[in-house]
């Protein structure tokens, strides 16, 4: 190589190297951040941090995020099983028939599901169930979380099974089992580990997400409440409701919660690679 | 016991219901948009869109501010990720190997299922500050005297921020999509550029010019991406509906204006509708953008893998 031709693709791979490295600054940052402000709440405020209820503005103690944490968890419970069956239907369907027009319109809607901005399906959940139900309730917050995170639990599902080589399926139907029983006994065991960590990334969506429930939930921090027709908090709306607050202990919680739902968030990441590497051997 | 094609015929309509709800639920958003919307436009007419006020105690509204800052942010986004995601991209296909290369890519996913709002805390607590004091202020300072950098930046919330974390955020999405494009081209071009001694740069230029639509499928979905983002934008947007033609002043993007109007919006006439009208825009572009770019992702995709 020519020195000028040399020296261009040195500089070429240093440009590319730094935008690399640029690109996952802000992940080595943010968590750096989150531990160094996070962890000071929560040593302040111990375990009372998962008991109790979030201060008042003016309050010289941290105080917790129980009602967030209650109402992410009573989110997630009522939300992740719909979810996952509508994905999982809707995805054998599209894998069953592709041809059938319905099987089409499924997977265009989709995917279009996927790029409609969740604050607006916050808007609509608004004016379909707040509104005649005349309350906010966890219920409608988990109808929007559905919304959601169907696109990707669908996405995830329908590239599970379609990794299963077809010569499988013929196996099964060879020796006389029904396309059903087929799915049943042999395509769904055999995607089964991939499709288990599809269902660990939706549960990792639904619990971060923010700008879908914000309309719906209705923000209950006054307690621990269990009931799905009754108002709820969650994590991620008390950190952007108390990061805009102008009170610094309201800032300080902000960021204890940031942590928490960061460690949940990397435990189910991890618990999901575990899964896959599993796969692969 | 019933026969296979009448097996088949139950196994289908047992699984149509979950997508009728699918469906519906996907008709129901687009509806309620419409319906909501419908109201305003009509009684503003274009005023709704070609003014800029937010006056809920009046009734007047006007959302060319919220439009202008949406369009001007998901642009900056989509510039910031564009740079960045293409270095990722062929830095992990094209230089890393093995088992560094795994790791690049469980980063990139960890980044894009991160809840965004932790990206929005630490935008407006570290990223505003730090680009107001090293880029901001130098450029309002040295090159003032052009209109996109002429306000003085005090707090750091701009259009500008919100548009550079929006691309931090969508990073991981773009970068999934090229690199996915990146590595699915045949490795007989790889090997070709190989064979004929192309350097590395040359070999990016040749692999990068073959998949150019699908680099262009992944800047308009991540553009789709960056103009639903409503957390980041909302702290970091600044929260001004005035119209400016600095990027570094504070604005409004038509989710961070939702987020903040909507709690109260049922206590006057028009509010609401007129939200709706914001979100309809926001909605038909997010949709048009992303069906432009599955189409051209799949029609590049079935013509590159012959």
């Amino acid at each position: 190589m020519s020195r000028a031709r040399s020296l261009k693709d040195k500089l070429f791979v240093f440009a590319v190297a730094a935008g690399f490295l640029l690109a996952v600054a802000p992940l080595f940052h943010l968590a750096v951040v989150v531990f160094e402000r996070g962890i000071p709440a929560l040593v302040e405020s111990g375990l009372g941090f998962f008991t109790d209820g979030p201060p008042s503005p003016l309050s010289t103690e941290v105080g917790g995020i129980a009602p967030a944490i209650s109402g992410s968890l009573i989110l997630l419970a009522l939300s992740l099983p719909i979810v996952v069956l509508i994905a999982l239907f809707a995805s054998l369907l599209t894998l069953e028939f592709p041809g059938n027009p319905v099987s089409k319109a499924v997977d265009v809607a989709a995917r279009s599901f996927a790029s409609v901005p969740t604050i607006v399906v916050s808007m609509a959940v608004y004016s379909l169930v707040v509104v005649p139900a005349g309350r906010f309730s966890a219920l409608a917050g988990a109808v929007a979380l559905v919304m959601v995170s169907l696109p990707y639990a669908y996405t995830s599902f329908s590239t599970a099974l379609r990794s299963i080589p077809s010569t499988y399926r013929e196996a099964a139907y060879f020796i006389a089992m029904k396309r059903w029983t087929a799915l049943i006994r042999v395509v769904i065991p055999m995607a089964k580990k991939q499709m288990a960590s599809g269902v660990l990334m939706t549960m990792a969506r639904i619990v971060g997400e923010t700008a879908a429930i914000m309309f719906v939930v209705g923000r209950f921090r006054a307690g621990i409440q269990v009931l799905p027709d009754q108002p709820v908090d969650a994590i991620p709306l008390l950190i952007f409701d108390y990061a805009l607050a102008p009170y610094p202990v309201f800032h300080k919680v902000a960021w204890g919660a940031a942590l928490v739902l960061l460690l949940s968030y990397a435990a189910v990441f991890v618990a999901t690679k575990m899964l896959v590497r599993e796969v692969k051997l | 016991m019933p026969s296979a094609a009448r097996h088949d015929k139950l196994l289908f309509f047992s699984l149509v219901p979950s997508a009728v709800t699918l469906l519906g639920m996907l008709a129901a958003v687009i509806v309620v948009v419409l319906n909501g919307s419908w109201r305003s436009i009509a009684d503003f007419g274009l005023d709704l869109f070609s003014k800029s006020v937010w006056i809920p105690g009046a009734e007047r509204y006007g959302l060319l501010g919220p439009l202008i800052g949406s369009i001007t942010s998901s642009l900056i986004a989509v510039a910031v990720s564009l740079l960045l995601s293409l270095s990722f991209s062929i830095f992990a296909s094209d230089i890393l190997r093995g088992r560094a290369r795994d790791l690049a890519s469980s980063l990139v996913e960890l980044m894009g299922g991160m809840p965004t709002v932790i990206y929005a805390l630490w935008a407006a607590q570290y990223l505003a500050p730090a680009l107001r004091d090293f880029l901001m202020a130098p450029l309002h300072g040295y090159l003032g005297f052009i209109p996109l950098f002429s306000e003085e930046p005090v707090t750091g919330y701009s259009v500008f921020t919100a548009g550079v974390a929006m691309g931090v955020a969508t990073v991981p999405y773009v970068s999934f999509l090229m690199t996915e494009a990146y590595s699915i081209l045949p490795s007989t071009y790889r090997e070709a550029c190989l064979g004929i001694g192309a350097s590395r740069l040359e070999t990016a230029k040749i692999l990068l010019s073959l998949c150019r639509p699908a680099l262009l499928a992944s800047l308009l979905l991540g553009l789709a991406r960056a103009m639903g983002e409503t957390t980041i934008a909302a702290m970091t947007v600044g929260n001004s509906m005035k119209v400016t033609a600095c990027i570094i002043a504070s604005g409004y993007t038509v989710p961070a204006l939702v987020a903040s109007q909507f709690g109260d919006a049922s206590l006057y006439v028009y509010s609401e509708s007129a939200l709706y009208a914001a979100s309809l825009v926001i909605l038909s572009a997010a949709l048009a953008l992303s069906f432009v770019g599955l189409s051209l992702l799949s029609r590049w995709r079935s013509r590159i893998l012959v």
